[in-house]
């Protein structure tokens, strides 16, 4: 498995073998398929971090994720939701870095 | 490492994004040209109702264009939420105004994802595009030749049911 991008708490992978990727949400790896990476993608990157802030959007602070059609369930504070959106958008990066350099090789 | 993502999408994620957000676009434009119609139909404006009517349609086809071609090529179109749609009007020359201007904004938003197509070089969307851009054209020339006929006819009387005679013929 190749390491994308480690955050300080969760980390991502893509595996060549299954031609899957893996989230380790530290206590709990998840397998995810392209098409649910790009969900997981979906969901993370619409939270609204602003509403964390605001006392009247979203009083507790807190965030409840499903993945892979509802099979896992993920509640994030905020500070697990500034981390896990810098995940996301660096396993993109670093997928798009592979793909031009695979490119240019 | 595999390059898995261009394994299982043909396009860029980036685009994606984009595309999903003129999905949006087309569902709310679907809707605000339902809510025109319903204004034409309760002022007796029935070619204008039928021609608003049409529009929706239309809008809901290059919707559900986009729709497919990102979950053809690999990607997830998510199927849009729309919001806030006005469905109170001062005149049928305002509504044809409105209807302008919202073509104007989806052109200006076809082009901008063009823009970024080219800019990461991802042609599938770019040439898929192309259709769109001469569709835009034609939809504001649609929108410019109604306009017209109120400068020419104006407002008052008959006009307005003259007017709305010949919007069936556009």
């Amino acid at each position: 498995m190749n390491l994308l991008y480690k955050s300080y708490y969760y980390s991502s992978y893509q595996c060549d073998n299954k031609r899957c990727f893996f989230v380790d949400f530290g206590d709990k790896p998840v397998k995810l398929s392209f098409c649910q990476l790009l969900a997981l993608r979906q969901k993370v990157n619409s939270i609204d971090l602003n509403a964390h802030f605001d006392s009247n959007s979203n009083s507790h602070g807190i965030e409840i994720l499903t993945l892979c059609n509802r099979e896992h369930i993920l509640i994030l504070d905020t500070l697990q939701v500034i981390d896990l959106k810098q995940l996301i958008k660096s396993t993109f990066g670093m997928l798009e870095l592979h793909a031009l350099v695979a490119q240019t090789i | 490492m595999k390059d898995l993502v261009r394994q299982k999408i043909s396009i860029n994620v980036d685009i994606m994004d984009l595309l999903n957000q003129q999905i949006k676009k087309e569902a709310h434009s679907s809707s605000a040209y339902l809510a025109m119609a319903s204004w034409c139909d309760q002022n007796g404006l029935n070619y204008s109702a039928e021609f608003f009517y049409k529009q929706s349609e239309e809008e809901r086809e290059h919707m559900l264009k986009i729709f497919k071609f990102i979950n053809d090529n690999g990607g997830t179109a998510y199927s849009p939420e729309v919001k806030s749609v006005m469905h109170e009007f001062n005149s049928l020359q305002e509504i044809f105004e409105a209807a302008l201007d919202q073509e104007i904004e989806i052109t200006k938003s076809i082009h901008s994802i063009v823009f970024k197509a080219r800019k990461v070089q991802d042609l599938s969307s770019e040439y898929f595009l192309q259709w769109f851009i001469n569709e835009q054209m034609e939809e504001e020339q649609k929108m410019r030749r109604v306009l017209e006929l109120f400068d020419l006819m104006g407002t008052d009387g008959i006009a307005l049911k003259l007017i709305d005679e010949r919007v069936k013929d556009i």
